[in-house]
């Protein structure tokens, strides 16, 4: 389906790229739409300086921690994500990154303002609880007056948005100290951050978590080692069930967060407030109706807010904010408003609509932009992500005695459900039968499977799938990949797995041909 | 030494899954229950009217079949155990019960379901998945339990119509702990200056007792427990070091032989499929279910590294200090099967804990799961147990 | 009151002729990329200081 509108400067998005680290220049998108970009870049830059670079504090962490440097390509990551996109589309996903943008500011700025290596603020520490990476922060929503931070967020996923090669230095120093090669690379860059004294020290008490594999659980043994044996923060560890579908196990992930809780309140003399949870929780039902409203869409021909906008973002919204912050609410109305108004006129995201893909599997984390290229090239609509499809569950917000007890078991369905492990973990039917229910839904032609190396959940599914979409006559087109090393795998090694199967198997040729080869081995 | 009389005897039970006795047993119409992972609770496998099979696929030479069904990203154990269920190794099994002890035993699992490969003909085979607690403590005992209800043995009652009372149940713990003492009494020939038993010898009784049904196992292994007590040491110890073998699945005793071969004694085994924890009795009282009292037990004495708690997690280095200790160890080797996670983080961690901390010499390896071609591996153990020997010449520490 | 119209007149469009100097400025950064080549040069210098950074680097 070729889009019928002409979108200017649209045509050779391969022009852009160089060698190096950036590209040559930030793309023509038409007037009204350039003036629009350029004016979210002059207020993302503002922000930066605003929350991070006028304090004192965070040019001298700067200059401590060397995942600090990945943080200069933050308007780059921007324009990776904005590529090719124009109108609501582009508004659409400037509402979602930039609002992103100005959390993670916020979030270096109050780590470096606790950490005792930086501006060392006792009593702000005293107030935060160190959460893990994979935290499903619904967690916290009953702690309005505490700050729950996670370092990791800000060491390695981040970081490796930015810069495709920010978590190779730890990776390096944690297979030094013995680690072998073939685990999953994020837990390892953790570790590494660990070893290489490279984490912020701060908090009053951490809690860690088994959410998304057997690597990630491992690892926090090597933060344990640091974080309490030597800085003496205590840690809990919250245990959550494997096999969250089963009735059977729902008693046990619901006392796990009675205990977290019980134990959050312990160490900071903080005590849970019903209210605030009940407000937060309308906030995670309205994320939740925003996001079933989209995907509704992009089951229609004219899909809206997909791609790597819809995974960044829910993954942000659903995990890291899970209804804490007001701004995020406003965002989804925002969404969905442009998203209403573009469905309505018909508004195509590129020049052209061939194939409607399901993206399933873990994606690579250095090259998440590369449903944009999807797109852009192949004309190959991402209509949804794995990632994307977490619990659409309404949990409980209204304040009664039953809601309460109630309340405990959404938080436990919540963290059960996180991003990704809600279908890596939890028996085949949630990765390899509900697929192809959702291919069904979606009226897709295609599915692109995120073979990340290192991900035993997903490898292990590998014959299946293959045996699957053969009998349900699906092009599946594998993506491998390792997550956090492009070492491994290059980005355009990613992209060349595309490039030969659309063309011997589809015997097609690419929309946009200037972004078949691209050489941004060397780029952030 | 002289030679075992029934070493043969246990080596062959060790050939096939399918042996002689998983045949006898099946013939005197005993149903049998397939498991993999430690973490599932065995006296409840074996009660009466069963007997319990933990799946092996040692020397699996190709496993193409698997690696199309699993990649070749996953650990070759969990690639040889789906290569042998499909290759129909297993069909001898009535029922698998499998915990989520790691991501890769779920998937192999679930392949051996979704592929039919063992219950094609059998209308009353069933596969179950359980989860199994990852912290030891209350929380984490009640989920045990009820999963064992649900998982085992209501399964094993309807399907099979087994007794799974609490007298049944301790009449079986009964019986696992006769197991239990038999084959630590003979494990504990490994503790003298001139120990009458070799690593590889008690690995393979070791590993007898996990793969053949055990009620047919007692009188062999009281036999050879009578014999040790009048074995005579060889005059001048053959070897070199004695060392402590920790780390992942080995399944197989050949792995043992390697190390030895190499002038190491395997003084203790610390592994899965090994006898520490494994043979540890279950010490039940009339005051409480027995059921509780098995998980209770499993759980606190578990050494997987998938247990994330503070005190699981310091607890498997003080318990690989302890059994060094007993045994005598020069060294510690900390091994794992490529590929697998759990144990990746437990060797770096442990290693360097027990080097640095502890003060053991320690070698970490990561090796493939076949042991055939690992002139590599052979060369590095050798390494190590040449250091461990200068530093008892020059009187070093540890 | 003529001069005090014309200051004004002048404020003002030194004012346009300032906000459109930024613009074309910060326009010109925005278009030809000059920030990320910018910073993309500062990328070494901090990896020299990160390499000097004192460490406590153990497990």
């Amino acid at each position: 389906m070729k889009n019928p509108e002409k979108r200017i400067g649209a045509d050779h998005l391969g022009s852009l790229y160089t060698d190096g680290r950036v590209r040559r220049r930030r793309e023509w998108r038409g007037v009204p739409d350039t003036l629009y970009d350029y004016s979210r870049w002059l207020h993302n830059w503002v922000t930066i300086f605003r929350v991070v670079l006028s304090k004192p504090r965070n040019i001298k962490a700067l200059f401590r921690y060397r995942w600090m440097a990945n943080y200069l390509a933050v308007p780059m990551m921007v324009d990776r994500h904005t590529q090719g996109l124009r109108g609501e589309h582009l508004r659409i996903c400037h509402v979602e990154q930039d609002l992103i943008i100005e959390d993670v500011a916020k979030l270096l700025d109050k780590l470096f303002r606790g950490d005792r290596r930086i501006d060392n603020d006792k009593d702000f520490s005293d107030k935060v609880v160190l959460v893990d990476e994979n935290e499903m922060q619904s967690l916290m929503m009953g702690f309005p007056t505490l700050v729950p931070l996670s370092r990791e967020i800000a060491s390695t996923y981040i970081p490796v948005l930015l810069n495709q090669r920010a978590a190779l230095h730890y990776i390096d120093i944690a297979q030094e100290y013995g680690l072998a090669g073939d685990v999953c690379p994020m837990p390892e860059a953790e570790a590494g951050v660990s070893i290489d004294d490279d984490a912020p020290v701060l908090g009053k008490c951490a809690v860690q978590c088994n959410t998304t594999c057997d690597g990630s659980l491992m690892g926090n043994s090597v933060i344990f080692k640091r974080l309490e044996l030597e800085d003496g923060i205590p840690i809990f560890q919250l245990a959550t069930p494997l096999r969250h579908q089963e009735p059977d196990v729902q008693e046990y992930a619901a006392q796990e967060i009675r205990n977290a809780i019980a134990f959050i309140e312990e160490h900071t003399g903080e005590k849970w407030d019903w209210t605030h949870y009940f407000e937060c929780a309308k906030r995670v039902n309205y994320a939740t109706k925003c996001r079933m409203e989209w995907l509704d869409m992009n089951k229609t021909q004219y899909p809206q807010v997909f791609g790597s906008n819809l995974a960044l973002y829910t993954e942000t919204n659903y995990m890291a904010i899970s209804g804490r912050v007001a701004a995020f609410q406003d965002a989804d109305r925002k969404i969905t408003a442009l998203a209403e108004r573009a469905y309505q006129k018909k508004k195509m995201a590129s020049n052209e609509y061939r194939h409607r893909a399901i993206v399933w599997g873990v994606q690579s984390h250095y090259y998440m932009d590369f449903l944009v290229w999807l797109l852009n090239c192949w004309g190959i609509v991402p209509l949804t992500d794995m990632l994307s499809m977490v619990s659409t569950k309404m949990i409980a917000d209204t304040d009664t005695p039953e809601n309460r007890e109630q309340a405990i078991y959404d938080i436990a369905w919540l963290t059960e459900n996180m991003i990704m492990r809600n279908r890596t973990h939890g028996g085949y039917k949630v990765l390899l039968d509900e697929l192809w229910e959702i291919v069904e839904e979606f009226n897709a032609d295609m599915v692109i499977l995120w073979e990340h190396m290192s991900c035993k959940a997903l490898d292990g599914m590998h014959g299946l799938f293959e045996e699957r979409a053969r009998e349900k006559g699906i092009h599946l087109v594998w993506v491998s990949h390792d997550l956090f090393d492009p070492r491994v795998i290059s980005r355009q090694g990613v992209r060349d797995q595309i490039n030969s199967y659309m063309r011997t198997v589809m015997q097609e040729e690419p929309v946009d041909p200037s972004l078949e080869e691209l050489n941004d081995a060397e780029s952030w | 030494m002289k030679d075992l009389k029934y070493l043969q005897y246990f080596e062959d039970l060790l050939q096939d899954a399918n042996n002689d006795l998983v045949q006898q047993a099946r013939n005197d119409g005993k149903k049998c229950v397939a498991y993999i992972c430690e973490n599932t609770p065995e006296p409840l496998l074996n009660l009466e009217g069963l007997f319990s099979s933990r799946l092996r696929a040692p020397r699996t030479s190709s496993m193409e079949m698997a690696t199309y069904y699993l990649t070749s990203f996953l650990c070759e154990y969990s690639r040889a155990l789906l290569e042998r269920a499909i290759e129909g190794g297993y069909n001898f099994a009535d029922c698998l019960i499998t915990p989520d002890g790691c991501s890769m035993i779920n998937r192999v699992a679930e392949n051996m379901e979704l592929l039919h490969t063992m219950d094609e003909g059998k209308p009353n085979f069933f596969y179950e998945h359980m989860e199994i607690p990852m912290k030891a403590d209350d929380n984490g005992l009640n989920l045990y339990v009820l999963q064992c209800k649900n998982h085992i043995l209501k399964p094993l009652q309807d399907k099979f119509g087994i007794d799974v009372s609490d007298a049944s149940i301790r009449r079986a713990v009964q019986e696992h702990n006769r197991i239990c003492r038999l084959v630590r009494a003979i494990g504990d020939f490994r503790k003298g200056e001139k120990p009458t038993l070799t690593g590889y010898e008690y690995s393979v009784i070791t590993l007898a007792t996990y793969a053949a049904p055990k009620y047919l196992l007692v009188d062999k292994l009281e036999e050879t427990l009578e014999e040790l007590k009048t074995r005579q040491p060889d005059p001048i110890n053959n070897f070199r070091a004695r060392v402590l073998l920790v780390g992942s699945e080995i399944d197989d005793p050949d792995f043992v032989k390697l190390v030895e071969s190499t002038g190491a004694f395997v003084c203790a085994d610390r592994y899965c499929y090994g006898s520490f924890p494994g043979r540890d009795e279950i010490v039940l009282t009339e005051d409480e279910d027995a059921l509780i009292q098995i998980c209770r037990q499993y759980m606190m004495r578990g050494q997987c590294p998938r247990y994330m708690n503070q005190q699981k997690i310091l607890g498997r280095r003080s318990y690989v200090d302890q059994l060094a200790k007993e045994y005598g160890a020069d060294g510690i080797i900390y091994e794992q099967i490529k590929f697998c996670d759990p144990w990746a983080y437990e060797r770096m961690v442990g290693s360097h804990v027990m080097h640095d901390e502890y003060g053991y010499p320690v070698l970490s390896i990561d090796r493939p799961y076949s042991t055939s071609g690992t002139g590599q591996l052979r060369t590095r153990i050798q390494a190590f147990i040449e250091s461990i020997e200068i530093k008892k010449i020059h009187g070093g520490d540890k | 009151m003529k001069s005090v119209g014309k200051t004004l007149c002048i404020v003002f469009l030194k004012l346009i002729a300032t906000v459109c100097c930024l613009f074309v400025v910060t326009f010109a950064a925005y278009f030809f990329n000059l920030d990320m080549k910018l910073t993309a040069k500062m990328e070494p210098i901090l990896f020299h200081f990160y390499d000097k950074v004192k460490r406590d680097q153990h497990l």
